[in-house]
């Protein structure tokens, strides 16, 4: 695990991608992509059945971790047209003691009315303490953004041509880009400068590395 | 007519082209005519297309009374593996048909048919068909395909060496496994340059025990043909380069050999060279501009066809090409070819040798040209070869998973299939010979299930099982799969086109990602300048006289050397001091260098150097056995050397030797003392170090895309290649989490081991090493023999370090770019 300050606001980074906010006892979770293999299953492409369950897995792992009052889901909760990984969420919310909000994504195209139905609040923004939380990157005037949607990785390179590529937390001076917390899901490199922080998960650390 | 009469008709003709027939031609029309299959082993240029057209017509016309009025149906089907070659074989057949009034049809189909032409064959299929393995799958993925194929009397595999050993060949093997029992007259030959391994080849051709094997002749044509190796040297020897520059510094030894010639080829490895040597010789010698062109695969079609047309009329002086004009083209102008670099395979530079003199008894030349120093061995191995004609095997593929599912899958496409019929179909391949019932069931469950026990809430759905009969009844899914037939796996490739319109040929994704607008590049021999990228378009201009940025490059496959070819080298090098050949003499100011520091050993020692330089410490190990032996055996020694302390290490070979580079130094003498060269658990230490290595995820990469695991996408769409790689390696770690025994994912690592690393290659130079004195040499700088290694960028890695600590000490520097 590993810590960063937002606009005055601290921050606990976890090796699951997901990060909590004590201050209001609320845990931040982006790009969980659930739905993913059962859509690709659907589509005649055999990803093994037994991975649906590793997203709710590490969920139930980093809930109970924390504890958190307020789940927020920053986009792309659900990959794509319902299918039956969603009736797997939603014995998953039933035994959910916290409150859950969903900031919509690009891929939540689900019926709003499921959520609601499940007491998920759906909404396009949150403005917490003067932080925006959004799925795409936001900047609003000059308030500080948490968001999701670039599954950001960085590559760092060393002696002997040594070179990793990792998913990571990019935080610049007003924005914290969170990595993707699904299993099944790809990266996108980002280029830190100057005052850039860069945390990179790796396997069960939180390792910063700029 | 019986078959002396015809037989008569067929030598009557031949001497009114003024030939005469060859006797393996007249073996393989007795042979065929007696109803028998078989492999013809005959080289280019040699009448093999004669050999087995000409019984087919000849059989036509027994069989047929009115053979001269127009036919119905599919008569008989030509396989050729590049589609280059089927405007040649067709205008063969029209030849012998139309001067023998015989009423056959004969038509093309490939990836290059329009679609107007493919519904045209659709109504009414051409009798004699030329076509791609790739479009017989696609044959037997439409409705009614046993109707088509019911009449077919025989099917010739053409350049069957070419397909042997690749995953196409599996292909072929199926195809003909199924046209078995769809026709009952078939006779099915095979065509084959010289390999290793011809009675194999014939036995995996009609599958091993079968009836078909069993009524087969294997012929040879026995053509002695002369090569004359000679090599490229400069005026002046103190200057060759330690590493490849391309060969350029000898661009002008070239010309002369030009000069003298009526056509020369220019062979080089990849298509990169290609277009640097085109652009340098147009610069250096303008005047050569209307006499020269250029030919490799990502070149357009019409372009490629317009360079072959022109070297048969005899209207070109020199062609810059790449293996694209390997085979089967027959150009008898040619008079000289000239080979940039080692060609890693005998067969290929042999292959390559008999491109020029090509009529019977004329010898064949074949220049070469080495890139830097150490090539220069291998120009003296290789006339060696040429002299004691030296082939090597093709090895085919086992149980090639994924294959046989997208062949399962394209016929549930069509007409759907029973399995018990299709099982003794398959089991009689040579490649599924071994198959076992639970293998069988596993793939069946794959395709029809996912992979899963029937689970309420799992919704796959691909294969639909319906009265015993397996079928996809899905119309999208069956359009995707025909989109993805096929066993060729490339990066994705967009169209190079001119603004104003007009199509130049394809480039790999991974080259255009790193040009900017306005980035001017070579590509097809032409300046273009990037105006941008548009629906999987680079649109360009053509560019003023400006500076060249970037020449177009592609990703490729790299050759190894084979094991033939490799103990022909070991052998020159180790009696380096005593062989007076031009290249060895050659050699002289390189060696001289290389013994100011270190050694050139000979056959009794083994040579690791080790050295510092900014990158971190080197440790360099010659075996000169090949890069593939080199890739297991650097993966061994990484992983045993691991095993004594965390280390990382990046690992680069060639085919002479290997590096492990890390930024700690390796103990060596810890490495001698604990004897880690041994041959005691290769085979368990090989597989560890697969799983601390990308081989096997990269092979999943294939194998995913041939099973359709992953959809590769719409043809012009914007499916980024990336996307695919991404979605495969996920896949691959998805698997070994969740499906360790998914047969699909385990065949990723039994390649490796049967296709890459050669195992049992590798086992025979440990041995060799354990005879061997090892002399190891701590030098200041790297060493002439090192230096391809250490700058080589394609590497591998192998870790036993926690990432944590890992990172702990690469944060200081950041990649830019």
């Amino acid at each position: 695990m590993n810590f960063t300050q937002l606009a005055g606001h601290e921050f606990v980074l976890h090796p699951s991608g997901a990060a909590y906010w004590p201050a209001y006892n609320m845990l931040l979770v982006a790009d969980v992509h659930l739905g993913k293999v059962a859509h690709f299953r659907k589509a005649g492409m055999a990803v093994p059945q037994a991975s649906v369950m590793g997203n709710f897995r590490k969920l139930d792992a980093v809930v109970s971790f924390f504890e958190p009052g307020v789940i927020c889901f920053l986009g792309d909760l659900f990959h794509s047209d319902l299918n039956r990984e969603w009736e797997l969420f939603e014995s998953w919310i039933a035994g959910m003691q916290a409150q859950v909000i969903l900031v919509a994504g690009n891929h939540d195209i689900i019926d709003r009315m499921g959520f609601l139905a499940l007491q998920i609040e759906v909404v396009s923004a949150l403005v917490v303490d003067g932080i925006w939380l959004t799925h795409q990157p936001d900047i609003y005037r000059h308030h500080a953004n948490i968001c999701g949607h670039v599954h950001p990785c960085v590559s760092i390179r060393g002696m002997g041509r040594q070179r990793l590529k990792l998913p990571c937390f990019f935080k610049s001076d007003s924005q914290l880009i969170m990595p993707a917390f699904g299993t099944f899901t790809g990266m996108y490199e980002l280029f830190p400068t100057g005052t850039d922080e860069v945390f990179v998960v790796a396997e069960d650390e939180v390792i910063r590395v700029s | 007519m019986n078959r002396q009469e015809l037989f008569l008709h067929a030598d009557r003709w031949f001497e009114n082209q003024r030939w005469k027939p060859f006797s393996f031609q007249k073996e393989t029309w007795t042979a065929f005519l007696q109803g028998k299959n078989g492999l013809l082993n005959a080289p280019t240029g040699s009448g093999k297309t004669y050999a087995l057209w000409i019984p087919i017509v000849l059989d036509y016309m027994q069989q047929t009374k009115n053979y001269t009025k127009p036919a119905s149906g599919l008569q008989a089907i030509w396989i050729t593996p590049l589609r280059a070659l089927s405007v040649e074989i067709k205008q063969a057949a029209e030849r012998v048909l139309q001067d023998w009034d015989v009423g056959l049809t004969v038509g093309i189909r490939s990836g290059d048919t329009s679609a107007a032409e493919r519904a045209r064959q659709r109504d009414k299929v051409p009798n004699l068909l030329i076509t791609t393995p790739e479009s017989l799958q696609l044959l037997l993925a439409t409705k009614g395909y046993d109707k088509i194929f019911k009449n077919c009397r025989a099917i010739v595999v053409d350049e069957w060496h070419e397909l042997l050993g690749t995953k196409r060949g599996v292909q072929m093997e199926l195809g003909l496994s199924r046209l078995k029992s769809l026709s009952p007259g078939l006779r099915i030959w095979g065509i084959s340059a010289t390999i290793g391994n011809l009675e194999q080849a014939m036995q995996v051709l009609l599958g091993p025990d079968s009836q078909a094997y069993n009524n087969a002749k294997l012929i040879r044509a026995n053509i002695d043909k002369k090569i004359r190796v000679n090599s490229i040297l400069p005026e002046k020897m103190d200057a060759y380069p330690w590493r490849g520059h391309m060969g350029l510094h000898l661009l002008d030894e070239v010309i002369p050999i030009i000069r003298k010639s009526k056509t020369t080829l220019i062979f080089t490895n990849v298509r990169s060279a290609c277009e640097i040597w085109f652009q340098r010789l147009l610069e250096k010698y303008p005047e050569l501009a209307g006499d020269m062109a250029m030919h490799h695969g990502s070149i357009s079609k019409e372009t490629r066809l317009w360079v072959e047309d022109a070297i048969r009329r005899e209207e070109l002086k020199v062609v810059v090409c790449t293996s694209s004009l390997d085979l089967g083209v027959d150009f008898a102008p040619v008079e000289s070819i000239i080979q940039i670099g080692g060609p890693k395979g005998v067969a290929r530079f042999l292959q390559r040798a008999g491109r020029s003199g090509h009529q019977p008894g004329k010898e064949s030349v074949i220049y070469f040209l080495a890139t830097h120093a150490i090539e220069l061995i291998e120009a003296s191995a290789l006339k060696k070869a040429a002299k004691q004609n030296v082939v090597e095997d093709r090895t085919p593929y086992l149980n090639a998973w994924d294959v046989l599912v997208q062949y399962l899958n394209t016929l549930a496409v069509s007409d759907g299939f029973r399995p018990d019929e299709i099982f003794r179909e398959v089991r009689q391949t040579f490649c599924y010979q071994a198959m076992t019932d639970e293998e069988w069931n596993w793939i069946l469950n794959f395709i029809s299930r996912g992979s899963q026990s029937l689970q309420a809430y799992d919704e796959y759905k691909k294969v639909e099982v319906d009265d015993g009969v397996y079928k996809i009844t899905d119309r999208r899914t069956a359009m995707h799969h025909r989109m993805q037939i096929g066993t060729i796996v490339g990066d994705a490739t967009m169209k190079v086109k001119y603004v104003s319109g007009g199509y130049l040929g394809t480039i790999e994704e991974f080259f255009v990602s790193r040009l900017q607008p306005g980035d001017v590049f070579v590509f097809a021999g032409r300046k273009l300048e990037l105006h941008r990228i548009k629906n999987m378009e680079v649109l360009v201009r053509a560019a003023s006289n400006s500076k060249v940025n970037l020449h177009a490059s592609w990703m490729g496959g790299r050759l190894a050397l084979s094991a033939q070819m490799s103990e022909l080298l070991r052998e020159e090098l180790y009696m380096a001091d005593n062989i007076a050949s031009p290249e060895m003499q050659a050699l002289r100011p390189v060696f001289s260098r290389q013994r100011k520091e270190s050694i050139v050993p000979d056959a009794g020692q083994f040579l690791i150097e080790t050295f510092k330089t900014r990158e971190g410490f080197h440790a360099i190990f010659y075996p000169f056995e090949g890069r593939f032996v080199h890739e297991a055996m650097a993966s061994l020694l990484a992983l045993r050397i691991s095993l004594l302390k965390p280390i990382t290490f990046s690992l680069a070979y060639n085919d002479y030797g290997f590096e492990l580079l890390s930024d700690q130094e390796i103990d060596m003498q810890s490495v001698l003392d604990n004897n880690l060269f041994t041959t005691q658990d290769v085979h368990a230490d090989l597989q560890r170090s697969l799983n601390s290595t990308e081989m096997a995820r990269r092979k999943f990469r294939d194998i995913a895309v041939i099973s359709g695991l992953v959809f590769t996408g719409y043809p012009g769409k914007v499916i980024k290649s990336k996307h695919l790689q991404g979605s495969s390696q996920l896949l691959f770690e998805v698997f070994r989490e969740y499906e360790p025994d998914n047969l699909l994912f385990l065949q990723a690592y039994r390649e490796v081991f049967e296709h890459q690393l050669e195992e049992g290659r590798l086992i025979m130079a440990l041995e060799r090493i354990a005879g061997q004195e090892i002399v190891w040499k701590q030098t200041q700088k790297p060493t002439p023999f090192s230096f391809p290694i250490i700058t080589d960028r394609l590497r591998e890695k192998l870790s036993s370090e926690k990432l944590s600590d890992r990172i702990a000490r690469m944060t200081a520097s950041y990649l830019k770019s």
